[in-house]
């Protein structure tokens, strides 16, 4: 080896699936056996008939909620990254800031007025929360791709395409490749943002993990309420540790400088 | 063979090439040199369509290059950038991979391929076939670049500034191998650089650029006697043009048969250049050199009497 600086040792660091498990683990604990907790909780409300949430099963509400929350990631990372996509072509050029504006204004606008918007059209249920968090989420996907998509080199893609690859196989073999790491982190901040938005749901009828949230605050049992931040939050983490796992294992696999 | 005849490109108002026209035979090296925005790069990808050409016709192999389809034809025309535009997700034997396996060779066919190519740019496999672009120098950098228009075996090359970026003594080393490369391999070159020296050392044919135009065109030691104007002349080097031209000559062109004198002191192989031999002169204080054959044999005499006695007949035959 000529170069010992490339053999230097990286700092030693806790194995990358540690806190996915750690976070996961707790996460399950908590859905399985909330009621184990019952003294704790007894705690905080001494006075309250009930402490523990018991009008549906955690895991039922953890479920729904992620339900929701994979429905409206899914439709929002194709919408996004398409758009995103389509206006760095040489052909939708002319849509590029409309794209940009579009997007932010879906995060200026409080997700709580969408909902008061789109019951009157869709009903109460899931569909309007879905449609909330998608206009929510579009923000950090579509910014993100944009930015991804424009850092890569002009001199990387003027010689894929002098040496000969379509603009198909440039896009799919070098700009997304490039651009991933940028629009996987923008795709972690919009899920992780709409786990917690989506508690915002149960206010509508959609039924997840913001119901014992909203049930303690109608009935004033913070006991609830705790239960269903502490799950709300220990998934948010779950999520957020998987998507830094696997940014990590994308850079390693880029292998960029 | 590559060729333009009355070629112009316009930007909207702006004309970038104004009608030019040159002829680049068959495994010839063609430079292109000019201050930046000149025209040059502009021209160079008019060449495999990076930019399509306003008027005029660009010829390549007996067809003109509207005929030929864009990706196709870029496929069979090597191309080589400044800062080498190698994909950093890649490997080094990927990226040269990159052209055979979009003309879907076969697995095997890529692989021997791209171990030939490395073994041809002096980058050893099993050292480098498996590192990063940013693991590499600039320099090795750019013989991957190379490798990687080579790839396909292209009939033609077009170099935009490819060792622009380098430090000098790398640059210098790199010229030296794509001197050697083209001697081995004959491909018709289109080379786009700034730097004259650069130019004089590799091109069989020099086409000085100025506004899009082309100012002077011809061969090296035809620009170095004559050039047409004053920037050709300043872009030569002035005062220096004298010792270019030298460089550009072979000591075996103006050495006699051994004299009846006694053999000078210094000796001097008979494939070194001109200005060698002049620098040689002025270090030992001699205006006479033995020229030697590989094997260090005299074979012949050098004097500088002679050299400057036949620059006067060249000039004189070049007036006429």
């Amino acid at each position: 080896m000529s170069n010992s600086l490339s053999v230097a040792q990286p700092r030693k660091r806790a194995p990358l699936w540690l806190w996915p498990l750690v976070w996961g683990a707790l996460l399950l604990l908590s859905v399985v056996a909330m009621s184990a907790a019952e003294p704790l909780f007894r705690w905080i409300e001494p006075d309250a008939r009930q402490v523990i949430y018991d009008r549906a099963d955690f895991y039922v509400l953890l479920g729904r909620h992620l339900l929701v929350v994979g429905i409206a990631a899914l439709v929002t990372v194709v919408v996004g990254v398409s758009a995103g996509i389509a206006v760095t072509r040489e052909r939708g050029s002319d849509f590029l800031p409309l794209v940009g504006q579009l997007a932010s204004l879906g995060q200026t606008f409080p997700p709580v007025a969408v909902l008061a918007l789109a019951v009157p059209v869709l009903g109460f249920g899931t569909l309007p929360i879905i449609v909330a968090l998608m206009l929510y989420g579009m923000l950090p996907i579509v910014r993100n791709t944009l930015a991804g998509l424009q850092a890569v080199d002009i001199d990387i893609k003027t010689a894929a395409h002098a040496m000969g690859m379509t603009p198909t196989q440039t896009l799919r073999y070098v700009e997304l490749p490039l651009a991933a790491p940028v629009i996987l982190a923008g795709i972690r901040t919009s899920v992780t943002i709409n786990i917690a938005t989506a508690a915002l749901g149960a206010t509508v009828g959609a039924s997840n993990l913001g119901d014992p949230i909203i049930s303690g605050i109608v009935n004033g049992n913070m006991a609830y309420v705790v239960q269903g931040a502490l799950t709300i939050a220990l998934l948010a983490l779950t999520v957020d540790s998987l998507f830094e796992l696997l940014q990590r294992q994308l850079r390693s696999r880029l292998s960029a400088p | 063979m590559i060729e333009l005849s009355h070629v112009s490109k316009r930007f909207g108002e702006e004309t970038a090439v104004d009608d030019i026209s040159l002829r680049v035979p068959k495994g010839k090296f063609c430079a292109l040199v000019g201050t930046s925005g000149c025209g040059k790069s502009t021209t160079l990808r008019m060449i495999n369509r990076l930019i399509e050409h306003s008027e005029g016709d660009i010829i390549l192999d007996g067809q003109a290059i509207e005929v030929y389809d864009p990706v196709k034809l870029r496929r069979r025309i090597g191309y080589v950038i400044q800062h080498t535009g190698l994909f950093p997700h890649w490997n080094v034997a990927r990226n040269i991979g990159l052209v055979p396996r979009l003309l879907k060779w076969s697995a095997a066919d890529v692989q021997g391929r791209v171990e030939e190519l490395m073994d041809l740019l002096g980058l050893p496999v099993g050292e480098f076939a498996h590192k990063y672009p940013h693991q590499l120098s600039g320099g090795q950098a750019q013989r991957v670049g190379v490798a990687r228009a080579l790839a396909a075996d292209p009939d033609i090359l077009l170099m935009d500034e490819p060792f622009g970026a380098l430090d000098p003594i790398t640059r210098e080393k790199l010229q030296d191998e794509l001197a050697k490369l083209q001697a081995r391999l004959h491909k018709t070159v289109v080379f786009v650089t700034h730097d004259m020296d650069e130019a004089l050392k590799l091109a069989d044919h020099l086409v000085v650029m100025r506004e899009g135009r082309i100012v002077q065109q011809g061969s090296p030691l035809a620009l170095l006697q004559q050039p047409a104007d004053s920037f050709v002349e300043s872009l030569l080097g002035g005062l220096e043009r004298g010792l270019k031209q030298a460089a550009l000559t072979r000591v075996k062109d103006h050495m006699t048969s051994m004299g009846p004198t006694l053999p000078a002191q210094s000796r001097i192989p008979a494939d070194f250049s001109l200005r060698q031999a002049l620098s040689m002169m002025l270090r030992d204080h001699s205006d006479r050199l033995t020229v030697v054959d590989q094997h260090d044999v005299p074979i012949g005499e050098l004097s500088l009497r002679r050299i400057i006695k036949e620059a006067q007949l060249d000039k004189g035959s070049a007036r006429e």
